[in-house]
């Protein structure tokens, strides 16, 4: 059998992060959780290449969702990366800046972020047998 | 040297974490806090943590210039650019190219020069005042302020789009009196430093008790005034009168003063003073001391006028009445009133001259 795919998600709304743990768990899919962009890049920085994507929020304290997408995309390409906004457009566009593969608005229908983790993470496994 | 991050509590040791772990990213930082409680340092630790370190650290206070000053001192001007300009001058971000600047007090900055900076944040490309070029510049920008920037927004004095620019890494650093367990790390820190830079100085060591009622203390100046307080023990050297004169108020209070020299030039009084100022203003016209309800009731606007122009008409009548020893037709000239209005008020306002 496969691997199961490895998920970190980030969201200082603990219960937006237990919902998606419970989500994406019971999807088959290996989730770590983080309570903001701090945490976050702790995990990374300690397991570098465990994780196949990051869904992060975008605005949270210390180190914001932007600040979490433009360090990863620098020192940890191969993630994809989906970000998640729910105030106004102006965090969204940064994180297109910052080159987040994807950017959406909430509220998000779970369904649909876990077609798009599904379809992400297949094109980097594509990649990497081409 | 740049001075060291001092403390033991959590959310010092969580800064000097999360500094050493973004030293390097180069990524916008906004640092918040009161005044005093050590932004400055924060921003020092982290230039000198990064890569950067061997490039110029340039610090700009927004507060403390007007606008144009401010502008120019940014961005640079050409020869010529305006009167006075009579060779060309480069601005911060030129100074700062390859390694940090350092924006103080950026809640100040006014809207027009805020738009300004956005543009070089967004394209980093800045012109000189009267340059129609358009320069690259690797700047690290470091922002700080005391201001609610979030408020600011609210209230239209801050742009959205550059607050979150700079928001990109967040560092607030919390008022003194809420970590007290930094005081006794603080104060041995400066106790030792003052004491090297003036071995002559024979203030004494904080005793344990000392430390109890320092740490008591709410420090309103936060790491500021803590080390105003150890400089003057250093030439006292009395503790206990140290304590004695430190101001009692409430730290509500304090966050909300601030300095604006653009504004007037000098310091603004204290809110607490403008508040008092009003009350004694208003309690000359209105009784103060009943309930909310029936002061509500009491006042009204066109009465209070009425109260207040009597009295200081009253006054000024028998003002100039003294002057000219009671010369009736002398006063009205004076007051450019005539001498029937003068009598009416002299009558109204129940003015007589003395009795000899
Ligand atoms: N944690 C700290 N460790 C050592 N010195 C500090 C600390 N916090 C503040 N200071 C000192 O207190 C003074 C005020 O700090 P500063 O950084 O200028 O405050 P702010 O920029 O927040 O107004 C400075 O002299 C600074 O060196």
């Amino acid at each position: 059998m496969e691997d199961p795919s490895r998920l970190l998600i980030v969201d200082d709304n603990e219960d937006i992060l237990s919902t998606f743990y419970e989500f994406f768990n019971s999807m088959g899919y290996e989730v770590k959780t983080a309570v903001d962009g701090f945490a976050a890049l702790k995990l990374l920085r300690d397991k570098s290449n465990f994780f196949d994507c990051l869904i992060t929020d975008l605005v949270m304290p210390n180190i914001s969702g932007v600040g979490l997408i433009s360090i990863v995309k620098k020192e940890y390409p191969h993630l994809k990366i989906i970000a998640m906004t729910g105030y106004g457009d102006q965090p969204g566009a940064l994180a297109s800046e910052a080159e987040a593969d994807v950017v959406l608005f909430k509220p998000i229908d779970l369904f649909k972020i876990e077609n798009t983790v599904a379809e992400l993470i297949n094109q980097a496994k594509d990649n990497k047998k081409k | 040297m740049s001075t060291p991050l001092i403390g033991v509590s959590k959310s010092i040791l969580k800064i000097k974490e999360l500094i050493n772990h973004v030293a390097n990213t180069c990524l916008n930082v906004l640092i918040t806090g009161e005044t005093g409680v050590g932004k400055e340092v924060v921003a020092q630790n982290l230039y000198a943590e990064s890569a950067r370190s061997t490039k110029n650290f340039v610090k700009i206070n927004c507060a403390a210039l007007p606008e144009t000053l401010l502008e120019s001192e940014l961005f640079g001007y050409e020869k010529g650019a305006f009167t006075g300009a009579h060779k060309k001058r480069p601005g911060k971000f030129q100074t700062a190219d390859k390694g940090v600047l350092f924006l103080d007090e950026i809640g100040d900055m006014p809207m027009a020069l805020q738009s300004k900076m956005l543009h070089v944040l967004q394209s980093g490309e800045f012109s000189p005042l009267g340059s129609d070029q358009e320069f690259k510049t690797d700047v690290w920008v470091i922002a700080a302020t005391n201001h609610n920037l979030e408020e600011s927004i609210h209230k239209k004095t801050f742009r959205e789009d550059l607050f979150y620019r700079l928001n990109i890494i967040k560092i607030d650093v919390p008022p003194l009196r809420e970590r007290k367990e930094d005081i006794p790390s603080l104060l041995e820190y400066y106790y030792r430093l003052y004491k090297s830079e003036y071995p002559d100085n024979h203030g004494s060591k904080p005793d344990s008790d000392i430390i109890a009622k320092l740490c008591n203390y709410p420090w309103p100046g936060n790491v500021r005034q803590l080390q105003n307080c150890i400089k003057k023990q250093m030439i006292l050297n009395s503790w206990a009168k140290i304590i004695e004169e430190l101001p009692q108020e409430h730290p509500e209070s304090v966050p909300q003063i601030e300095t604006d020299i653009r504004m007037n030039g000098a310091a603004r009084p204290k809110i607490n003073e403008i508040n008092d100022d009003r009350t004694s203003i208003i309690s000359k016209f209105v009784d103060l001391s009943t309930s909310s309800e029936k002061l509500f009731e009491d006042i009204s606007l066109k009465k209070i006028k009425k109260l207040a122009s009597d009295r200081v008409e009253k006054e000024v009548i028998l003002f100039v009445l003294e002057k000219v020893g009671w010369n009736r037709s002398r006063a009205a000239k004076i007051l450019k009133i005539s001498y029937k209005t003068l009598l009416y008020k002299m009558n109204e306002f129940d003015i007589s001259p003395p009795v000899k």
